[in-house]
């Protein structure tokens, strides 16, 4: 029975209006969408080669140094960490404009000592530590909606609305719905088999859309799909499906409650528009607003005291601690220096790590209060999926702390193979002065995770289940005439 | 007459009555508050950088003594309209660095030293959430709003049997229409009056915005325009109400067409423009190598005249050596991306006959500033494309009244990209000012350009770069293309549902 009413209801919707509206909309969108992706500037080619070179200059950079010795490799640091570019990109763009493509973890500049100190050729560098590039976004299109699946997806929302809004409240104007109701059949078949009826009329398209997106996409041969992508390309066609499904159930809800048609359909879209537009942009950035965080200025304030309170204490000043360079022969001395280089290095990892992991959280707490919107919820699962989300940036920022140490532990080992080195981390005298292995040193891999999303879908089947029994109760509450 | 207003009468009551008015009223208004609320907070933000970035500058131009030093800044002074439309407030640069030989021109890829700086912001990642301003909650939620009154005027009635008794009546068809018209706008007008004056509650209610007649003025406009772009809406929303058949075919078709016109058509344009970019000749650092060029040029018109005066070896005129602490003058050389002096010391200048370097010098700052234009126009160029190119995806947009309202709003705002670009250029005719100045107090060549040492440079007078925020007309004079396109629009949907409803056949 559920099955004969939703093909009496696919029928009756492939020769409505708004199917041939959706038609004509969507793979106008899914074309638009391949084309701009795998052809316009800035595409997958062009980010890949670019990260490629960055891991190639990488390896020279690491080589050069370790030729050299252990010493100038531990205190150059390994180089930039890139984060490689997601192939789904044309899925969902994400913070991937917005946040910085790679990490630098390198020391490049050479500060020559003040005054007050006896060996005036002597030149020391800071040793490494993890800086986060600020993204500086010159062109005015950050902030612009992007033509990506999510985007498709809110229009898929819209038109769940569409083809529901009189699924039960038309039939009841119309006088049909006592009709069906006289027959042996329970209004959760009725419900069900609505429901049914709206998934496969709005799927159905939105699949062949998407395989005629991809198809584009591999004629056009420039992004290269790999078995996990497609894998990744599956899940986010079933986020698709939960994402209707949802609003499926929403406007079955709101059509079974009101007697009229029309009012079901003005309410769903001042619900739509809220949901879609109104509600996840400014809730956002209201929540963050109510959570300040230190500006900029103020980072960099706290940042110059901090540092001068450092350098008047070690180095400037009537009685400063360090008074001569460090050497093999004065090992006291380079224990101090050791001693100055760590404090430096502590604050100003602090500082740095502490200003980016607010400015994170503070993403994050709006983040998970806009997820109160489903739409919101199912860009947040496609980002993920896509791995261009701002959990993923988390992600890499943690990995990289984590090589930073492994580093700096790989390079402690290697110091302790050598018995002439003094083993002063991380003074270039106190270390070793023999070239390594660069093959031995570690190489930064980014380990992708998809285990946010599952929160994510958790949330969306939720959201499903939430809805589904509120459509079922007020169907059942609702009067048949 | 009187048939008319009881015709707006009743169309304003059926409405008011209705739960959409009193729903579209209350997401109107408290979505506009938190809009307002989250705008203003951003406004002192960017006022409170701006105040302390030009504190810092008036410290640093106390330190200047010497005309080489001087340094002045042109900053970007937040708008208060941008509470309203935040338009590309957020984006460019907020401060130019006015210097003699240093070109005034933006690259999208960071370069050591840019003229142009931008304020970081406090949490770049935020920048994932889509700016929400008053225009923008207009733009979407009031046009909704405005279907949503309009798409049952016609064939609602029809449907209902009323249209039938209504035209049984001695009322003339025109009457009817325009009453529907007039009582529907009558009915959206309240909503964006209070939305508006909520927005405006909120705004003064923060102590750092001091909105001057000016301002009120262009707020008023604002909302004529809103309400032009409101009818607009609603006026296509009557059209199909005319065309179709029953009220839920107009409702679906016209909430079809607003979100094509409202967040599909534009976002397709920018985007499909900004990935495949017509004008884009050449990447940024290809602009580099004509300028190194210039430069070349300039060293040898100023080493020419050198040579023809009889001065090819300075170092024997005057004794000078490179790379010393003291003040000197500029031999030059190349950096990123811009020109800046090597300084040369002049030992001892106290002792030292400097009156060739003194004329040298008249001559080649002269020189370089002129050609520090030439390079400007080069390296200007990737602006220009970028410029063109966002101008063609704005007259693509155009096509969906939604943007022109967008554009006009921005306009009289004074938030949108012209008003970025002049604000550069603006800078550009400050520095030409800055350049005027030092030519008529002859501080090329004077003494004061290398030494302190007879005496300071008189900078008391030296001209401050002035912020100019345009008045009613002149806004008005560049918004009212896209004014006049809004009109344009509502007179042709006017006219055709007019004649569509002359002609309808009631059947």
């Amino acid at each position: 029975m559920i099955l004969q009413i939703a093909k009496k209801e696919i029928h009756h919707n492939l020769t409505t209006l708004r199917f041939a509206l959706m038609i004509i909309l969507l793979p106008v969108l899914f074309v638009a969408n391949a084309l701009i992706y795998s052809l316009g500037d800035g595409g997958y080619t062009a980010r890949i080669d670019a990260y490629n070179e960055r891991v190639r200059q990488d390896r020279k950079h690491i080589k050069a140094q370790a030729d050299i010795s252990l010493a100038e490799l531990a205190l150059r640091g390994p180089g930039d960490i890139p984060k490689r570019p997601s192939r789904l990109i044309f899925c969902a763009g994400g913070v991937d404009e917005v946040v910085s493509r790679s990490i630098k973890l390198r020391s490049d500049g050479g500060i020559s000592r003040s005054s007050g100190v006896d060996d005036e050729d002597y030149a020391w560098r800071h040793p490494l530590r993890l800086e986060y590039k600020v993204v500086s976004s010159g062109s005015h299109s950050t902030g612009r909606v992007k033509i990506n699946w999510v985007f498709i997806g809110v229009l898929m929302s819209f038109f769940a609305i569409l083809f529901t809004f009189d699924a039960i409240a038309g039939e009841r104007m119309r006088g049909t719905l006592s009709l069906i109701m006289s027959n042996s059949v329970s209004r959760g078949q009725v419900l069900l088999g609505k429901y049914l009826g709206a998934f496969v009329t709005l799927t159905v398209p939105l699949v062949m859309g998407v395989l005629v997106n991809l198809l584009i996409i591999l004629l056009i041969g420039s992004i290269p799909f790999d078995s996990a992508d497609w894998l990744r390309i599956l899940g986010i066609v079933g986020l698709f499906a939960l994402h209707i499904s949802v609003f499926i159930f929403l406007g079955l809800f709101f059509s079974s409650r009101v007697s009229n048609a029309i009012t079901s359909l003005v309410w769903l879209l001042l619900t739509w528009v809220c949901l879609a537009f109104v509600f996840p942009s400014l809730l956002g950035i209201f929540v963050s607003n109510l959570n300040p965080i230190p500006s900029v200025d103020e980072i960099s304030m706290q940042r110059r005291a901090q540092l001068d309170q450092i350098e008047d204490e070690w180095q400037r000043g009537s009685s400063p601690r360090l008074k001569k360079s460090p050497s093999l022969e004065r090992i006291s001395v380079t224990r101090l220096w050791s001693e100055y280089f760590t404090v430096i290095t502590d604050m100003e990892t602090q500082i740095a790590d502490g200003h980016i992991d607010r400015q994170l959280q503070q993403v994050q707490l709006a983040r998970d209060l806009t997820q109160i919107s489903p739409i919101a919820t199912f860009q947040y699962a496609m980002e993920g999926l896509a791995n261009t989300s701002i959990v993923g940036y988390m992600n890499f920022v943690k990995q990289a702390r984590r090589y930073r140490q492994t580093f700096i532990d790989f390079i402690k080992t290697e110091d302790r193979s050598d018995p002439e080195s003094l083993h002063i981390y991380p003074v270039k005298e106190g270390l070793s002065q023999k070239p390594v292995d660069p093959d031995a040193v570690p190489v930064f891999e980014e380990r992708i995770s998809y285990r946010s999303v599952l929160s994510q879908v958790g949330l969306l089947v939720l959201f499903n289940l939430l809805f589904f029994i509120v459509a079922q109760v007020s169907f059942l509450m609702s009067e048949v005439k | 007459m009187h048939t008319l207003w009881l015709v707006i009468q009743r169309e304003f009551v059926s409405n008011v009555l209705t739960s959409r008015f009193m729903i579209g009223f209350m997401v109107c208004l408290l979505s506009t508050a938190v809009a307002v609320f989250v705008q203003v907070d951003d406004y002192e933000k960017r006022l409170s950088g701006y105040n302390t970035a030009v504190r810092e500058a008036e410290a640093e131009a106390q330190e200047w003594d010497l005309y080489v030093d001087i340094k002045p800044k042109a900053h970007r002074k937040p708008n208060p309209l941008s509470i309203f439309n935040v338009g590309v407030e957020n984006d460019g640069a907020n401060t130019v660095t006015v210097e003699l030989g240093k070109p005034i021109f933006e690259f999208i890829s960071t370069i050591w030293g840019a003229p142009t700086q931008k304020r970081g912001s406090d949490n770049p990642f935020l920048a994932m959430f889509l700016t929400v301003d008053v225009v923008f909650i207009f733009k979407i939620v009031l046009s909704a709003l405005a279907i949503l009154f309009a798409y049952n005027t016609i064939s609602g009635e029809r449907e209902d049997g009323t249209l039938k008794l209504v035209l049984s009546n001695s009322i003339p068809r025109d009457t009817i229409v325009l009453g529907k018209y007039l009582g529907g706008m009558l009915s959206l007008f309240p909503i964006v009056l209070m939305s508006l004056i909520v927005a405006l509650l909120i705004a003064v209610s923060s102590p750092v915005t001091g909105f001057d007649g000016n301002d009120i003025a262009h707020i008023v406009l604002i909302f004529g325009v809103s309400l032009l772009y409101v009818s607009t809406w609603y006026l296509l929303g009557l059209l199909l109400s005319v065309w179709t058949k029953t009220a839920a075919t107009t409702l679906i078709l016209s909430m079809f067409i607003w979100v094509v016109l409202t967040s599909v058509h534009a976002n397709v344009v920018t985007f499909a423009v900004d990935k495949f970019s017509p004008y884009q000749s050449q990447p940024e650092g290809a602009f580099l190598q004509p300028a190194f060029d210039v430069w070349d040029e300039y060293k040898k018109e100023r080493d020419t005249y050198f040579k023809q005066r009889g001065y090819d070896d300075l170092k024997a005129s005057v004794t000078w050596e490179p790379e010393t602490e003291s003040t000197g003058v500029g031999s030059s050389s190349y950096t990123g991306g811009y020109f800046r002096l090597r300084r040369y010391g002049v030992t001892s200048v106290s002792k030292a006959d400097t009156t060739i370097f003194q004329e040298l010098l008249g001559y080649q700052e002269r020189l370089r500033s002129e050609y520090a234009g030439k390079a400007e126009e080069i390296l200007n160029k990737p602006a220009e494309e970028r410029e063109r190119n966002a101008k063609l995806a704005d007259a693509l947009s155009r096509i969906s009244f939604a943007d022109v309202y967008h554009f006009a709003v921005g306009t009289i705002a004074g938030t949108d990209r012209q008003s970025y670009n002049d604000f550069i250029q603006g800078s550009r005719v400050y520095k030409r000012e800055i350049v005027e100045y030092l030519k008529d107090k002859e501080a090329f060549s004077s003494r004061a350009w290398f030494s302190t040492d007879k005496g300071a440079a008189d900078l008391a007078d030296l001209p401050v770069f002035k912020h100019k925020r345009l008045s009613i007309s002149e806004s008005f004079a560049r918004a009212s293309v896209d004014i006049l396109i809004l009109l344009a629009w509502n007179i042709i949907l006017f006219m055709t549902v007019y004649v569509s409803f002359l002609r309808y056949e009631m059947s």
